[in-house]
């Protein structure tokens, strides 16, 4: 495409960015770890 | 005097909007569809983040470089890109960060599309954006490559010879490149962003 020539540089700081927006996930994205089990094999001190 | 040129002039806080047209790739099911650029590198578009500029020809310069032609291209009206080689995709554009401000469009550092839709090239090429007509299909080539066309030139591409290897909906891929992108479809063909031309004069 031809855009001529160039006549000045301009600097866009965009105080909100356009794109779109984040859904947020509502599925955790790793699975909470099951509770441990207190190891029975030895005794109670 | 290109040294003053080289100074910013303007700093703006709301982005440019303007018209710009790409290439389509998809996998052979009609998924995994990306815009891709006409020319430069020729790297699709990544969906919901900033395409960002790059230049094949000086790495280590910035970019868009005022004497360069790198940056992320789009022009002021749609009539402009009337003459680009085999557009799939017509939509606006927004840009930001640095940006190269030309006679008839910009050169910009970070870009993402605004609304899109799918474009017979030949109906675009022979009346620009006052053609005919949606896309029917997309034809699909081996490498993915994709080429909307209207029902007429699928007619006369079949008619001459134009190989057709395999033909997809246009609904359906247009549906999956406007959910890739989250934008919504390009029906107003006068005004970038459905915005006025005052208003898009006026952010400049």
């Amino acid at each position: 495409m031809d855009i001529g020539r160039p006549k000045r540089i301009i600097e866009v700081d965009p105080v909100s960015l356009p794109l779109p927006e984040v859904v947020p996930d509502l599925e955790p994205a790793t699975p909470e770890p099951a509770p441990v089990e207190p190891d029975r094999s030895r005794p109670a001190p | 005097m290109p040294a003053r040129l080289e100074t910013p002039v303007a700093t703006l806080a709301e982005p440019i909007h303007a018209w710009r047209t790409w290439t389509l790739v998809g996998s052979r099911d009609g998924s995994q569809v990306r815009l891709a650029p006409i020319a430069g590198d020729g790297r699709p578009w990544p969906p919901r983040r900033p395409a960002q500029a790059s230049c094949t020809r000086d790495r280590s310069h910035v970019r868009p470089e005022l004497e360069c032609t790198c940056g992320l291209h789009a022009v002021e009206s749609p009539d402009e890109l009337r003459r680009t080689r085999d557009p799939a995709v017509l939509g606006t554009v927004a840009l930001w960060g640095r940006i190269v401000e030309h006679e008839h469009g910009y050169r910009a550092a970070l870009a993402y599309p605004q609304r899109l839709r799918l474009l017979c090239y030949l109906c675009f090429t022979l009346w620009g954006r006052n053609g005919p007509g949606d896309c029917e299909v997309v034809v699909r080539h081996r490498g993915g490559r994709m080429v909307p066309l209207c029902g007429p030139h699928l007619e006369l591409s079949r008619r001459y010879g134009y190989r057709v290897p395999r033909i997809l909906s246009a609904r359906a891929i247009e549906s999956e490149l406007l959910a890739t992108y989250a934008v919504d479809p390009l029906r107003e063909l006068v005004r970038a962003n459905g915005g006025t031309a005052e208003s898009i004069s006026a952010r400049r």
